[in-house]
């Protein structure tokens, strides 16, 4: 799973964060810093449920 | 009709007589907004000046998010941009203010209130949640809008600003007293009054932060700058009166919402207690159910086609987050209040670039203050005859009167 953060888009509402902790990483205003890339299998639950709360839909996912 | 100027024909159309302001009750608030979603969802209304009205997820969701065509920017002194009809209040910053001067405004409240700058805060927000549920919990009553949910935002909100620990509770309560009464009563009038005051203290206290610093968040306002320079005095006041007129009485609605709530289901009741870690969906969903800011405004900036229907440059706009949360486009079976929905993409705080930088703050204070109720009152029986809704339901929701007895316990 490839995990991908439209940075423009992110407002900064860091519901990704906390439905995937360990997943998004967000800078100190709360804003989305994720680098495109990987999610470890064990990680890909997390990172669907992060994509899905975020209010923006600024997370793409690919399988 | 005639073309002006050559553009289209004002042939603003479907016009429907919606009045927002004819919303005295919650319920009749929601029914009249299922209504327009299932009718008319983007329709022109003549009233309270003539506007758009926007009811579809997507459709509220679009606006909010195109800044550029759907301005913020206050165009009237003495009106609400942000708001439709609201006359007399002040300019409130950054909410209406576009980029690029929006951006180093926003960025002051983004850095005192992000998600680390209000975990930060936690202990406080624990220590006044506790401290207010000890004045009342002896007694085995109270009326928990007056006990709990006006003074647990007031107090946390003045203490993060700096504010003079004595007058805090009375300073903030002043939007939830005028949101109560109905204008024109003398109760309003009072509230009234009270704001006139509470401006000229917030003035006062950013004067005496210029010369005296202090480690508070009205320090950091008056001393904040933008290309090297401090903001000028009456932008300083209006970025705290925002947070003071934004973020307080719209935590107290949400709180109020959920302990009427609770009191009225008691099956979501017992759920929360015997698993408290259910209150992060709970929370969304007390969000998208009872959205405390139900509806804002925005100004078009040039004539275009949106949904179908022709705006044109100057013609406001009415976004609803209740009906947004409501559209059953976006949530399946949207009139069911479900403790674990997800996902829940709910609008209570608005998307795009001005989403509210004060809802990590809220959601801390939120879940503290249910999750104590719930662990040190956990019996109490809501006087459901007795409850009492604020007068009007068109800009903001919230409860008046939430009158609760209990079993008493010890203070802490
Ligand atoms: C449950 C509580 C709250 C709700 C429902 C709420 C709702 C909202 C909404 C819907 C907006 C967007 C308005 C627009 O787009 O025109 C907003 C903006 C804002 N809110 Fe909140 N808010 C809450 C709590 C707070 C708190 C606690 C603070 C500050 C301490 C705060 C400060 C602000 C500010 C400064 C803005 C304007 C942001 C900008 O223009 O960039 N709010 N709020
Ligand atoms: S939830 Fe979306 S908008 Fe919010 S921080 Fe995460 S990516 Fe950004």
């Amino acid at each position: 799973m490839r995990i991908t953060v439209d940075t423009e888009a992110c407002t900064g509402h860091a519901l990704c964060l906390a439905n995937a902790p360990d997943v998004f990483v967000l800078d100190d205003l709360g804003y989305n810093v994720t680098p495109a890339g990987e999610v470890a299998p064990e990680l890909e639950e997390q990172a669907r449920r992060g994509a899905l709360s975020c209010p923006e839909m600024a997370i793409t996912i690919e399988e | 009709m005639t073309p002006v100027d050559g553009s289209p024909a004002r042939d603003r159309s479907p016009v429907v007589e919606f009045d927002v302001y004819q919303h005295d009750s919650m319920a009749g608030s929601n029914a009249a907004w299922a209504a327009v979603r299932e009718e008319c969802p983007v329709m022109w209304s003549p009233r309270n000046g003539g506007h758009w009205t926007i009811a579809g997820y997507e459709d509220v969701a679009a606006v909010f998010r195109d800044w550029e065509t759907f301005s913020s920017e206050r165009t009237d002194p003495e009106r609400s941009s942000v708001s439709i009809g609201a006359a007399n209040i002040p300019l409130l910053i950054p909410e209406e203010i576009d980029p690029p001067r929006w951006k180093p405004l926003r960025r002051i409240l983004a850095e005192l209130l992000s998600p680390n700058a209000v975990e930060r805060l936690r202990p406080r927000v624990e220590h006044w949640v506790t401290h207010t549920i000890d004045q009342f919990i002896e007694r085995g009553e109270a009326e928990l809008a007056h006990d709990l949910s006006v003074p647990v935002p007031s107090l946390v909100t003045m203490e993060w600003l700096g504010w003079p620990a004595e007058e805090a509770a009375g300073a903030a309560s002043v939007f939830h007293d005028m949101a109560k009464f109905q204008h024109g009563t003398p109760e309003y009038a009072a509230g009234a009054a009270r704001f006139q005051w509470l401006m000229e203290q917030v003035s006062k206290e950013l004067v005496a932060r210029r010369e005296s610093p202090r480690d508070d968040a009205l320090t950091a306002i008056a001393l904040y700058e933008v290309d090297g320079e401090q903001l000028p005095q009456e932008v300083a006041e209006a970025i705290v009166f925002m947070t003071i007129g934004g973020g307080v009485d719209t935590t107290t609605a949400l709180t109020s919402a959920a302990l009427v709530h609770l009191g009225t289901h008691p099956e979501d009741r017992q759920r929360l207690i015997d698993d408290p870690s259910l209150i992060d969906s709970a929370t969304e969903e007390f969000l998208r159910f009872y959205p405390p800011a139900r509806t804002h405004a925005r100004t078009v900036t040039t004539d275009v086609e949106f949904a179908g229907c022709p705006m044109h440059a100057g013609d406001r706009v009415l976004v609803s987050e209740i009906s947004a949360n409501r559209d059953e486009s976006a949530f399946p079976d949207p009139d069911t209040f479900d403790i674990d929905r997800f996902p829940n993409r709910h609008i209570s705080f608005g998307v795009g670039i001005h989403r509210c930088p004060g809802s990590h703050l809220a959601r801390l204070e939120f879940k503290t203050s249910i999750r104590e109720v719930l662990r040190r009152l956990p019996d109490f029986v809501l006087d459901q005859d007795a409850v009492v809704e604020y007068p009007n339901w068109s800009v903001i929701g919230g409860w008046g009167s939430i009158p609760v007895t209990f079993t008493p316990g010890p203070r802490s």
